[in-house]
C-alpha cells in the first residue's frame, strides 16, 4: 500500500536533524499542515520540524502534542502479522520516546481483536505506562461486536455509559463519538440519533473560532461505502460542525493513511500497528494483507499531532515502525 | 519454528474451548488441521478432528473476503449448515433475530446451526453488516 496515492514521495528531500528518539532508517514521513495544503514527504530522516517550519530546522514549535494510537488488534494472529502483540509492543516503545512527551493519547479503536480476556488490560496497562497524562479511547467494531458492548462500555463508558465524550486542552476541543455499535444487517456503522444530538448540544456553546478535534474509529466520511468505510449519518453530525474554522477529524478502521480536505474539516485516517488492509476498492474485500516480511513495519505506525496556539491547523506527522 | 507450532497449539485448544461451551444445537467447531500440528498433548484435538469431519456433513457456506459463498441457501427442515471462515479476517454468523449467533470465527474455523423449524432466516456479521445472507428451510 505504500506504492499507492495515498501519499507522494520526496526521494531528494535533504537531511534533516535528529534527537526525536525516533528511528532513522526507513523512515516515513507524512507531514500535513491541514487547511494549507500537503506537504507528504518521505526521507531517510526523522520528525522534524522541516517539513513543519522551513525556516527553523529544531523541533516543531507546539504549544501541546497527542498521540493517535489505532487498531492494535491485540489478539490477531493471522498471516498478516504473527506477532501483532510486539507490533504493538514496538509502537509503545516509539510512544516512550517522543520527547518532549505527548500530552495525552488518543486510541481511535479496535483495542482488541477478537475480545478474548486480557486483551483490554494488556493495551491499558501498556498506554499507562508512557508518559502521557491521559489516555482516550474509542471502540471499534472488533472491541463490541461479541457483548454489544457490554465490557467496553463498563470499562470505558463514562459516568454516563455511553462512551462518547468531550473534553478541552489548552484551547481545543476535542470530541469521540462511536459509530461501531448497533450494526444492522445490510447496513453500515452510525452515530444514531441520541449521539447525534448529544453532538449538537456539546458544541453550540462554543465560539465559531475554538480548534475542534474530533475522533472516531469508522472515518467519518466517505472513503470506501461498499467496504463500509464509512459512516452513515457522518453528514449529519459534519454539519454541526461546519461553522468552525478549524476542525481535525481522526479516524481508524482502515488501517492505512488517508487524507481529505473539505472546507474548515480535514480528515485524516491513521496506520495500525497491527496489519494493513488494501488501498480502497483493490481486491475482493478489505481484510488484513500479507506483505513481505520486512515490510510489515513500513505499513505499522502511529501519528503525532502537535498543535499550535493562534494557528488554526494541526501539523500531523505519521510515522512508521520501520 | 517452534513459535509458530506453539501458536498453532493455542488456536487449537482455543477452538475446542469453544467446542466444549457450544449450545442450542449450535456447534462451533475446529476444522483445520495444519501440517506438523502434532505434538505431545494434543489428544483432544486427536479427538476433535473427526468431529469436524462429521459435522460438515451437510452443506457449507465459505466465507472469503468478506462475502457467504452462498448468500442464499435452501435446505430441508433438520439440516445442518456449517459456514467455514477462509478469510483473514474475523467474521461472525448471527441471525437477524439472534435464532442463532456465532462466536468470533478466526480464519479456518467454523460454526454450525442445525435449522429444525421452517422459514426464513436471515443472517450477517456483527463485525461487516454489510455481509448479509439467508438460508430459506422447506
Amino acid at each position: 500500500m505504500n506504492d499507492d496515492s495515498t501519499y507522494a514521495r520526496d526521494a531528494d528531500s535533504p537531511e534533516v536533524s535528529g534527537g526525536d528518539g525516533v528511528d532513522r532508517r526507513g523512515f516515513l514521513q507524512c507531514m500535513a499542515w491541514a487547511g494549507t495544503g500537503l506537504v507528504w514527504t518521505v526521507t531517510g530522516g526523522v520528525l522534524s520540524s522541516r517539513a513543519l517550519s522551513p525556516a527553523s530546522a529544531a523541533e516543531p514549535a507546539r504549544d501541546f502534542s497527542f498521540v493517535q494510537i489505532s487498531d492494535t488488534h491485540i489478539g490477531f494472529k493471522g498471516e498478516a502479522n504473527k506477532d501483532a502483540l510486539g507490533t504493538f509492543e514496538q509502537a509503545i516503545a516509539r510512544i516512550k520516546a517522543l520527547d518532549p512527551a505527548p500530552s495525552f493519547i488518543i486510541h481511535t479503536g479496535d483495542i482488541t481483536h477478537t475480545q478474548k480476556a486480557g486483551a483490554f488490560d494488556t493495551v491499558t496497562e501498556a498506554l499507562k505506562g508512557t508518559k502521557a497524562e491521559r489516555v482516550f479511547y474509542i471502540p471499534g467494531e472488533n472491541d463490541v461486536f461479541a457483548d454489544g458492548g457490554t465490557e467496553y462500555l463498563g470499562r470505558f463508558g463514562g459516568p454516563t455509559g455511553t462512551g462518547w465524550q468531550s473534553f478541552d486542552y489548552k484551547g481545543v476541543h476535542f470530541v469521540g463519538l462511536i459509530n461501531v455499535l448497533n450494526f444492522k444487517a445490510g447496513g453500515l456503522g452510525s452515530l444514531g440519533q441520541a449521539q447525534l444530538d448529544w453532538l449538537k448540544k456539546d458544541v453550540e456553546g462554543l465560539a465559531s473560532s475554538t480548534p475542534l478535534v474530533v475522533f472516531a474509529h469508522v472515518p467519518l466520511w466517505a472513503v470506501y461505502p461498499k467496504w463500509g468505510w464509512v459512516t452513515d449519518d457522518g453528514e449529519q453530525a459534519l454539519g454541526y460542525l461546519k461553522r468552525f474554522g478549524s476542525v481535525t477529524v481522526l479516524n481508524g478502521h482502515i488501517h492505512q493513511i488517508m487524507q481529505k480536505v473539505e472546507g474548515n474539516i480535514s480528515f485524516y485516517t491513521a496506520l495500525s500497528t497491527a496489519f494493513p488492509q488494501p488501498a480502497p476498492g483493490v481486491g475482493a474485500g478489505p481484510g488484513p494483507v500479507k506483505v513481505p516480511a520486512e515490510q510489515l513495519r513500513s505499513v505499522l505506525g502511529l501519528r503525532e499531532v502537535n498543535y499550535v496556539q493562534g494557528k488554526s491547523r494541526l501539523a500531523i506527522v505519521d510515522s512508521t515502525l520501520a | 519454528m517452534n513459535g509458530s507450532s506453539r501458536l498453532i497449539r493455542v488456536r487449537w485448544l482455543w477452538c475446542l474451548a469453544v467446542l466444549g461451551t457450544a449450545t442450542f444445537g449450535a456447534l462451533a467447531v475446529p476444522t483445520w488441521a495444519p501440517a506438523g500440528q502434532s505434538g505431545p498433548g494434543t489428544a483432544a484435538g486427536q479427538m476433535a478432528q473427526p468431529v469436524a469431519i462429521a459435522a460438515q456433513a451437510g452443506p457449507r457456506i465459505e466465507i472469503t473476503k468478506h462475502k457467504f459463498s452462498r448468500p442464499t441457501l435452501t435446505v430441508p427442515a433438520g439440516t445442518t449448515v456449517t459456514w467455514l471462515n477462509r478469510d483473514e479476517d474475523l467474521h461472525t454468523v448471527v441471525s437477524t433475530t439472534l435464532a442463532f449467533k456465532s462466536a468470533g470465527l478466526e480464519t479456518d474455523e467454523a460454526y454450525s446451526y442445525t435449522f429444525t423449524k421452517p422459514g426464513v432466516y436471515e443472517y450477517f456479521c456483527t463485525l461487516h453488516p454489510l455481509m448479509t445472507g439467508k438460508v430459506i428451510v422447506k
